[in-house]
């Protein structure tokens, strides 16, 4: 079933995702610079198996709210007629970017410990 | 892998515009995006359009201009978070502001008006417009804008005028009587009768109008009626023009007495000057009143009413009323100092604190009846004086 956002399809259920995609977006552009939407989409495919599709109705909409509020900045190219647009990490775009993988990472740890999947101290 | 042409990428261009979308740079992440797509997955003769047409369709649920939709709703809710976090900061401050600032007005201390006056502005101008602009953002609302527009305008007009009435502000009464209006006639009707329409809101929303009309029902009943207020101010004209008659007959007698016995012809000092600034003051006053010269005599004739207002701001600091009230002011002082030494035993000096005179009595019959008072003062002192010779 599909969120009432429209925000990802793919073979983890949407709720799931729904609160990543911001950090795996920011994570993406740390790692590579620069990217494109349809190129995102692609190494995130590549990346998850597959697993995790992101929607052109999800990535676009947080694309631009991250542009918005000055995180990714954007860069145009002219391919023939279209035009292309990279986004890249502006400075503050990557502190955040680190701030939100560690927190998703001890995110993670914690559900792990919540859900007794391999008990550990926290 | 495909080779698209420039006149299939117009095609897409115009199909993606088409669909509704109006954010340029929107428009150009899908076209991009859809060309990537079909010249990755397209085979050199395969069919283009059939190929677009499912692509695009992978994009959306029901149109494509939701994508923009989400966009839009992302760029206009970042602020939601802090805008809430305002609202409810800017709520409970005004609510323990005004609180502490009614505290103050009770118990007669300094700085009670400056934090009602910041506690109810905070409260209609800041706490109001932010809780309507985020239930109206809200994505399931459960009441329709106009009774959320109408709700909070009419309590951002309720709450200022009981600001410009404690403030003693004009308009005061115009906004309060606005706001009970929108409120009887605009939100309440609208409100009950879509309410009562859905049996889940039917108990809420008759409860809710009851207790909307008792409410209001209460507050109009502190409300003097017009006709009250006619009454009142028929008697307060009336208590001033028979001060002023009472005024008139002891100044006729002690001029009689003057002309059948002309060589007792005395006065105390500064006498005539007092009086002739009360007479001055006084003629302002009802000038400013009626807005026009008038006499207290041709009052009673044209039947013209002086109402309860307040002469604060007629004697404001920069107007020249002030500087004669003040004039007036150290001449009385000057007459009770002058007088008391000659050490007269009848002579009465005239009270200046808590008076007209250091503008305590503001309210406008209050002031009239200051200013006749200490005309009648003065010619009592005259008086004793004639008496004793």
């Amino acid at each position: 079933m599909r969120s009432p956002f429209n925000l990802l399809k793919m073979i983890y259920s949407s709720e799931l995702i729904k609160g990543t995609l911001k950090t795996i977006i920011l994570k993406l552009l740390a790692d590579n610079k620069r990217m494109y939407g349809y190129e995102i989409t692609q190494k995130v495919k590549e990346l998850t198996s597959e697993k995790i599709q992101i929607t052109e109705g999800a990535l676009y909409p947080t694309l631009h709210a991250l542009e918005d509020s000055g995180l990714v900045t954007t860069e145009t190219e002219y391919i023939g007629k279209r035009v292309r647009k990279y986004y890249s990490l502006s400075q503050t775009g990557k502190t955040q970017a680190q701030e939100k993988v560690s927190e998703l990472a001890d995110f993670m740890e914690t559900m792990k410990f919540l859900l007794d999947l391999k008990p550990q101290q926290i | 892998m495909y080779q698209l042409s420039e006149e299939q990428i117009d095609f897409i261009s115009r199909d993606i515009q088409s669909r509704g979308l109006e954010m340029e740079s929107l428009q150009q992440d899908l076209l991009d995006h859809v060309c990537c797509i079909i010249e990755q997955n397209l085979e050199a003769t395969g069919n283009f359009e059939g190929f677009y047409l499912a692509t695009i369709r992978t994009f959306y649920k029901t149109e494509l201009k939701e994508i923009e939709e989400e966009t839009l709703f992302l760029l206009t809710h970042k602020n939601y978070y802090a805008m809430k976090k305002i609202m409810l900061a800017s709520g409970a401050f005004s609510a323990i502001v005004l609180s502490i600032g009614i505290v103050f007005k009770f118990m007669h201390w300094p700085g009670a008006g400056v934090l009602i006056v910041i506690g109810i502005a905070l409260f209609s101008l800041l706490f109001l417009p932010l809780l309507f602009t985020l239930k109206i953002k809200e994505k399931e609302q459960a009441q329709s804008p106009f009774i959320l527009a109408a709700g909070t305008l009419s309590a951002i007009l309720f709450s200022l005028s009981t600001l410009f009435k404690l403030m003693h502000w004009p308009l005061a009464n115009v906004l309060g009587l606005t706001a009970i209006g929108i409120m009887l006639l605009l939100f309440l009707p609208v409100y009950f009768f879509t309410g009562i329409r859905n049996a889940e809101t039917k108990v809420n929303s008759i409860v809710t109008s009851i207790l909307i009309v008792a409410g209001s029902g209460l507050l109009m009943s502190l409300v003097r009626s017009p006709g009250g207020s006619t009454r009142l101010n028929e008697l307060n004209t009336s208590y001033f023009l028979r001060n002023e008659q009472i005024l008139h007959q002891e100044q006729k007698q002690v001029a009689d007495f003057l002309k059948t016995n002309p060589g007792k012809q005395d006065a105390f000092a500064q006498s005539q000057k007092i009086n002739a600034l009360c007479e001055e003051l006084k003629a302002y006053i009802l000038e400013r009143e009626t807005g026009r010269k008038i006499l207290p005599s041709e009052l009673e004739k044209e039947n013209t009413l002086l109402t309860d207002g307040w002469v604060r701001d007629y004697f404001k600091d920069d107007l020249p009323a002030a500087q004669k009230l003040k004039t007036l002011s150290s001449l009385v002082e000057t007459y009770n100092q002058i007088n008391a030494k000659t050490g007269n035993p009848n002579f009465v000096p005239i009270p200046v604190k808590e008076t007209v005179l250091d503008k305590s009595e503001e309210r406008t019959l209050a002031a009239l009846n200051g200013f006749t008072q200490i005309q009648i003062m003065v010619l009592q002192n005259e008086q004793n004086l004639l008496a004793q010779k």
